[in-house]
C-alpha cells in the first residue's frame, strides 16, 4: 500500500519539485522524509507524519536534522 | 454538505473561476490580466513568508565562511556534511532560506488555474482571451502561435532570474543545475495553456521584484548575539544516541554549545522561534 504514497512523492519530485529551486531546510528533505515515513510506518501513519513535517517546514521553524523515528 | 461531496479539484476550479470572474466582470479586466491579478494577489498573501525567506538568506550569507569550512571538512561524505550543516544552522539559529510551505501553497492555485483554462478551451467564455496582442488565446496551448514562443523565452529568463534571487544553496554546481532546469522544462510547459505560462512568468517576475526591493529597503537583520544564547540550558553531556552527538565542531562558537540530542534541541528552538 505504501508504494502508492512513494509513487506520489516521486510524481511530485519530477514535476512540481523540479520547477522550484528550493532546498528543504530539514535533512532529510521533506520528500525524502515522506518516503522514509511511508516505508517505515505505512501509508496512513506515514502520510500523517509527512503532512506534519510539511507544516513544520515553514519560515518560522529552524530546520535541521530530523529523520523519521 | 454539498461542498464536501464534490471532488477537491472541482472545488478548486470553482473557486478559481469565481476569482477570475470577479476580476473580469467587476474590475473589467481582460481574462489574461485577470490571471495576472490573481497571481499578484496570491503573491501578496505570501509576502510575509517570502520576505522572511529573503531575510534569512541574507543571514545565511554572513555565515558563508564557516559553512564552507564544514563543507570542506566533510567533503567525502555528503550525508554527514548535510547533517553537520544542519547542526550548524541550529546552533547559530540560522533559518535556512528555503522551506516547503510557501512553495506548496502554490500547487492548488496552479491546479485550479490549469483546470479553469481547460474549461475555457472547451467552452470559451465571453470576452477577450488574448494577451498584449501577441497571444491570441490564453486557453490554447502555448506553442499554437508564435507569441507563445516569446512567452516561453520570457519564462526561461524569469525563471533563471528568480533562481538567482531565491536559490537557497551556495553550492555552485547545484546553482548551475537549477539555472539550466528551465531549459528542459520549456518542453513540458509548452504543452500547457498559455495562461499557465503567464501565471508562471508573473510569479517569477514578482519574486525578482520582491527580492530587489527587500534587499534595497529592508535593513539587514543584525547578526545573532552568540553570547546571549550561551546562557541557555546547558545540554546534557551524557547522550550520544544517534551517533551525531559528539562531533568535533569546525566553528569555535559552536563548540561552546555541543549538540544535544537533535530532536529535543530542535523542538525547543522551534518554539522559541515562534514567540
Amino acid at each position: 500500500m505504501y508504494r502508492f504514497g512513494v509513487a506520489a512523492v516521486w510524481l511530485y519530485r519530477v514535476t512540481w519539485g523540479a520547477l522550484f529551486p528550493t532546498t528543504c531546510k530539514y535533512h532529510p528533505s521533506c520528500s525524502q522524509y515522506a518516503i522514509d515515513a511511508l516505508r517505515q510506518k505505512g501509508l496512513v501513519r506515514g502520510s500523517l507524519l509527512a503532512g506534519w513535517r510539511l507544516l513544520r517546514c515553514n519560515p518560522w521553524s529552524h530546520g535541521g536534522f530530523d529523520p523519521v523515528r | 454538505m454539498i461542498i464536501f461531496s464534490t471532488p477537491i479539484i472541482g472545488q478548486l476550479e470553482t473557486i478559481m473561476r469565481h476569482v477570475l470572474d470577479w476580476f473580469h466582470g467587476t474590475l473589467n479586466l481582460p481574462w489574461a490580466w485577470a490571471i495576472v491579478a490573481t497571481t499578484v494577489v496570491v503573491r501578496i498573501i505570501l509576502v510575509p513568508l517570502t520576505v522572511k525567506q529573503i531575510h534569512s538568506m541574507q543571514n545565511l550569507q554572513r555565515y558563508a565562511p564557516q559553512m564552507k569550512e564544514i563543507q570542506k571538512k566533510y567533503k567525502a561524505d555528503k550525508q554527514k556534511q548535510n547533517e553537520e550543516l544542519m547542526k550548524f544552522y541550529r546552533e547559530n539559529q540560522i533559518n535556512p532560506a528555503a522551506s516547503c510551505l510557501p512553495m506548496l501553497v502554490q500547487i492548488p492555485v496552479f491546479i485550479a488555474l490549469y483546470y479553469s483554462l481547460r474549461q475555457f478551451a472547451k467552452h470559451p467564455p465571453g470576452g477577450d482571451l488574448s494577451f498584449l496582442h501577441f497571444i491570441p488565446s490564453i486557453a490554447a496551448h502555448t506553442t499554437t502561435h508564435w507569441g507563445g514562443y516569446i512567452l516561453l523565452v520570457i519564462y526561461v529568463a524569469s525563471q533563471m532570474a528568480s533562481t538567482l534571487y531565491m536559490s537557497a544553496t551556495a553550492d555552485k554546481t547545484q546553482r548551475i543545475l537549477f539555472m539550466i532546469m528551465p531549459l528542459f522544462f520549456v518542453f513540458v510547459i509548452a504543452r500547457f495553456p498559455a495562461g499557465l505560462v503567464l501565471y508562471w512568468v508573473t510569479t517569477n517576475l514578482w519574486t525578482v521584484g520582491q527580492g530587489l526591493i527587500t534587499r534595497r529597503l529592508m535593513p539587514k537583520t543584525p547578526p545573532p548575539d552568540l553570547f546571549k544564547r550561551s546562557s541557555r540550558t546547558p545540554p546534557k553531556p551524557k547522550e550520544d544516541g544517534d551517533g551525531n552527538g559528539a562531533q568535533p565542531q569546525a566553528e569555535p562558537q559552536a563548540a561552546a554549545r555541543p549538540a544535544g540530542q537533535p530532536r529535543k534541541v530542535r523542538r525547543k528552538k522551534g518554539r522559541a522561534g515562534r514567540r
